[in-house]
């Protein structure tokens, strides 16, 4: 018998398909009579579309349908800002925006066809330093100004906090933009059935975000339209809903009446994809020698690029959710975002939190060195605890902080490796550290942050969970399998989670904000309940003894003293099998009491909250500026996890992500255009560029979660740029500002020590 | 375009099939002969999602034209298991974490078989170094250095 469905590391359910090559991803999809899409971007960052002439495209033999920003519906689709069609239309806003699309019987054929559709563009002059955008007289991006979104937050009396600081330190940071890279480009199958519906199988992160997406995109009824995800390869944010050929692709099929499939090749996703806001930052923080933090101002600059997408809410994680992790008061805060003529940025794993992070753990441990206190300690002094209520209103309920920043400490050696003495020599080694916070669930995206499962026990007592929420690869589907093995009582191979499906699934908004464990996972348990009593009651007529005596353990009930057992599948047919039977189907909704922001961002805005510290030990080649990762050690509190090998996973991948964007990732523009759009050029980690990778799990509990749980993955990402450059500056005593951390910049920060240590 | 007919040996059957001269190896196995597990992830040789063996040595399939495959044999992941019996890097993988969103997986599993059939012990280092043509975004190689060693461990009996 199996002990318990949870806290075991287990395979993911899905696990064996994918190792066998057979989980099918979107462009694995295949129809009878299925044609193919390419797309036409623009090659200039801004310019009005004098003309396009499409004829020789449409008269090539095998060309199906050819459109462009004329053909598409007038309506304007977006996030908050309602800004894009599905083409563009009268002006291209950045290098690689979508101009026009062929749809052809092959992919050879549609890319030919490009080739003959000729754009005539009058170049105008663009947008590409988000530092001018505010300048007068620069190039419009949009009607209206440069200036997206703005927000201010002002908390207590930050200029008299200030004045009684005894330090007080002011540094700027700059972040630049990260790729996803999930390894599946971007691929969209859609088609208009016989009935006039619309179906989409697309690579996507939330079906239901997608299908009201793709209404307003297309201009059509919501229930005209069908999404259903097949396996996705990754999203990391990227998939939520503002990559725009799923919403290309299904436009298309509406022209034509054939299915047609648009996967993207690498360099379509880079040039389409979605890639993190870069944020320059300003701070300016006041301690007393303690080493309290009594004061905080910050000033944030970010880029949207051409569209605003989820920008602005990426923004304003920026600008305030780190603020929550400290026992601060007094905060005063501005954040801009601002237009440029650059591809769309938006939200990317830890949602505008790694850029903070990164700057608030390099003030951190600046600080703790000129007041000379350990960053640890700084870090434990000003932790947030558990029930305590923040400056922005949010209620902490598990905080297992100070516990992470133990382990990491203690793995790393950090006492030891930080009182050795320093080594000259070509090769010098660091230390470094950072903490971080985030969300599990967030109720900003609107007035509801719930989830709903359906849940079907079959006659054989098997069970179907039904659900909205995504397995982006995360293994969101393996965690309600084990939550719902566990309070059903069956085994986990018992359980098959169907792949959302916006006909067949219950309504969810999908897999974003670390809210799919906690409240996906908590709408699980309320179902499993809801079927166990079912079972038990009605195991209660057939067996004649009350239900309150009966208990079902792996799939079999049994009274407690042992008099009465019947296996599950028998109540299960007995169910159905009798005057006014029917088969096993119950429904458990789960909304968080959260609240959204009040006017002044405040307001507890999510169940619980998740934290994680890293420490690692770096070393800097001297000569060539070159920084390898040494060791790494990675502390996550997520509440009881689940599945520890998940969580594993999910810790390392982020550590590597943010090592990625911290060293190796960098998106290079000319003149707006991306020239390095591809992943030789595009370099993001290998196995061999990254040490063993320690992952950490701190285990405490969380009263809103299910069955103790709280939300993983993204918080992991958040301490790793922060950390590493704390530990160059540790081995060098160069403070990198401005990410990535190069060679250059390590080589330019050593030749001016040099000259200040001569001057 | 001309076409030519080529024969091979394909995860232990021999086949015949006619290809446009220009076809590339990748896009012959997934869209003319349907065998989806081996991945584009970059078409540019740089990821290793399309990783088949060739004659028993891993290679990228976005990189050659299936012309080119005449006479070979090839494996591709869906060679690797006997029937219902996963191979030995497969169970491995799934029980170390050597997957999440499974994309990459098969490039993996083939650039792995390929290293365990020229080093039966290979510690860390040899492992991350055969595995450097491959990316994976979602595990952070861990679990998937876990899940070789875990396998070379398993075929030596130790
Ligand atoms: S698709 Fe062949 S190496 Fe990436
Ligand atoms: S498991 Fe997703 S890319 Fe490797």
């Amino acid at each position: 018998m199996e002990t318990s469905a949870i806290g075991q590391a287990r395979p993911q359910i899905n696990a064996r398909e994918k190792v066998l090559g057979r989980a099918r991803y979107a462009g694995d999809l295949k129809l009878a009579g299925m044609l193919h899409a390419r797309l036409l971007r623009a090659p200039h960052a801004h310019a009005r579309i004098v003309s396009v002439d499409t004829s020789a495209a449409r008269a090539l033999a095998g060309v199906r349908a050819v459109a462009t920003g004329a053909d598409v519906p007038d309506r304007r689709w977006g996030v908050g800002h309602k800004q894009q069609h599905v083409l563009a239309r009268g002006v291209v806003r950045f290098v690689g925006e979508e101009v026009a699309a062929v749809v052809a019987e092959t992919p050879e054929i549609a890319e030919e066809a490009l080739d003959l559709i000729r754009v005539e563009y009058e170049e105008l002059a663009p947008l590409l330093d988000p530092a001018l955008s505010l300048d007068p007289g620069v190039p419009q991006v949009h009607e209206g100004g440069n200036l997206s979104e703005e927000i201010n937050i002002d908390r207590g009396d930050v200029d008299a906090a200030f004045a009684g600081a005894d330090l007080i330190h002011e540094e700027t940071y700059t972040t630049h933009s990260q790729y996803p890279g999930y390894m599946e480009p971007m691929a969209t199958l859609a088609e208009v059935d016989g009935a006039g519906r619309l179906n989409v199988w697309t690579s996507t992160q939330s079906v239901f975000l997608a299908r009201q997406r793709l209404a307003e995109a297309l201009d059509r009824p919501i229930s005209s339209i069908r999404v259903i995800q097949p396996t996705v390869g990754g999203g990391f944010g990227g998939k939520i809903i503002e990559e725009r050929s799923s919403v290309i692709a299904a436009f298309l099929a509406t022209l034509v009446d054939r299915p047609v499939r648009l996967g993207l090749s690498r360099l379509d996703d880079i040039l389409s994809g979605c890639f993190s806001v870069p944020a320059t930052i300003r701070l300016k923080m006041g301690m007393t020698r303690d080493g309290t933090i009594v004061a905080k101002e910050v000033d944030i600059l970010a880029d949207c690029g051409a569209y605003a997408g989820l920008a602005g809410e990426v923004m304003t994680v920026t600008a305030m959710r780190s603020d929550n992790m400290q026992r601060i008061r007094n905060i005063r805060t501005r954040a801009r975002l601002v237009y440029t003529h650059t591809m769309p940025r938006g939200a990317f794993r830890g949602f505008g939190g790694a850029q903070m992070s990164f700057a608030l753990n390099s003030h951190m441990a600046t600080m703790a060195e000129m007041l000379g206190l350990d960053v640890i300690e700084l870090h434990r002094k000003n932790a947030i605890g558990p029930g305590e209520t923040s400056v922005h209103d949010w209620k902490i309920g598990s905080c297992e902080l100070p516990a992470c920043l133990d382990q990491v400490s203690e793995a790393i050696g950090w006492g030891e490796k930080r009182s050795r003495a320093k080594a000259g020599g070509v090769l010098r080694r660091g230390v470094g550290m950072a903490a971080a916070m985030h969300v599990s669930g967030n109720r900003t995206i609107g007035n509801w942050d719930g989830s709903t499962i359906l849940l079907k026990v079959n006659e054989d007592g098997r069970a179907v969970v039904h659900t909205g929420e995504s397995d982006m690869g995360q293994g969101a589907f393996t965690m309600l399998a084990q939550i719902c093995a566990e309070t059903l009582g069956i085994p986990v191979a018992h359980v098959t989670v169907a792949a959302p499906d916006t006909d067949n699934s219950p309504y969810c908004i999908g897999t974003l904000a670390s809210r799919v464990t906690i409240n996906g996972g908590m709408a699980m348990v309320k179902a499993a309940e809801e079927a166990r009593a079912t079972i038990l009651a009605a195991a209660a007529a057939k067996l004649g003894c009350d239900a309150e005596d009966l208990a079902l353990v792996d799939g079999v009930i049994r009274s407690a003293d042992g008099a009465h057992t019947a296996p599950l599948a028998e109540i299960c047919r007995y169910h159905i099998y009798r005057h006014g039977g029917e088969g096993i189907y119950v429904k458990g909704s789960h909304d968080p009491q959260t609240v959204r922001f009040d006017g002044d961002f405040r307001g507890n805005i999510a169940p619980a909250y998740s934290f994680a510290a890293q420490a690692v030990e770096v070393e800097v080649d001297t000569e060539t500026g070159q920084v390898r990762l040494v060791e790494t050690y990675l502390s996550d509190d997520c509440g009881v996890a689940i599945n520890p090998l998940a969580v594993h996973g999910q810790s390392n991948g982020a550590a590597v992500q943010a090592l990625g964007w911290t060293l190796y990732e960098e998106l290079h523009f000319e003149g707006g255009r991306v020239i390095n759009g591809n992943l030789a050029d595009y370099t993001m980690a290998t196995a061999d560029a990254v040490p063993m990778m320690h992952s950490m799990i701190v285990e405490g509990y969380e009263p809103n979660g299910p069955l103790g749980a709280k939300g993983a993955s993204e918080t992991a990402i958040l301490p790793g740029a922060a950390a590493i450059a704390n530990a160059v500056y540790d081995a060098i005593g160069v403070r990198i500002t401005d990410l990535p951390i190069t060679p250059e910049k390590i080589l330019a920060g050593l030749a001016e020590l040099e000259e200040a240590s001569l001057a | 375009m001309s076409h030519h007919w080529i024969s091979l040996t394909l995860n232990g059957e021999t086949i015949e099939a006619e290809v446009p001269a220009n076809r590339l190896l990748s896009d012959f196995l997934r869209d003319q002969l349907a065998l989806t597990g081996t991945k584009r992830g970059c078409e540019t040789g740089v990821c290793g999602a399309c990783s088949i063996l060739i004659d028993g040595e891993v290679s990228k399939s976005c990189l050659s034209l299936a012309v080119q495959a005449h006479g070979k044999t090839i494996t591709t992941v869906e060679g690797l298991a006997q029937g219902q019996a996963l191979h030995v890097l497969q169970a491995a993988f799934m029980e170390h974490g050597g997957l999440q969103c499974g994309y990459c997986t098969p490039g993996f599993l083939i650039a792995a078989a390929d290293l365990l059939s020229r080093n039966t012990s290979p510690d860390d280092a040899e492992i991350r170094k055969a595995l450097s043509g491959n990316i994976c975004r979602c595990t952070g190689y861990q679990g998937i250095v876990d899940a070789v060693r875990a396998a070379a461990e398993n075929l030596n009996g130790t």
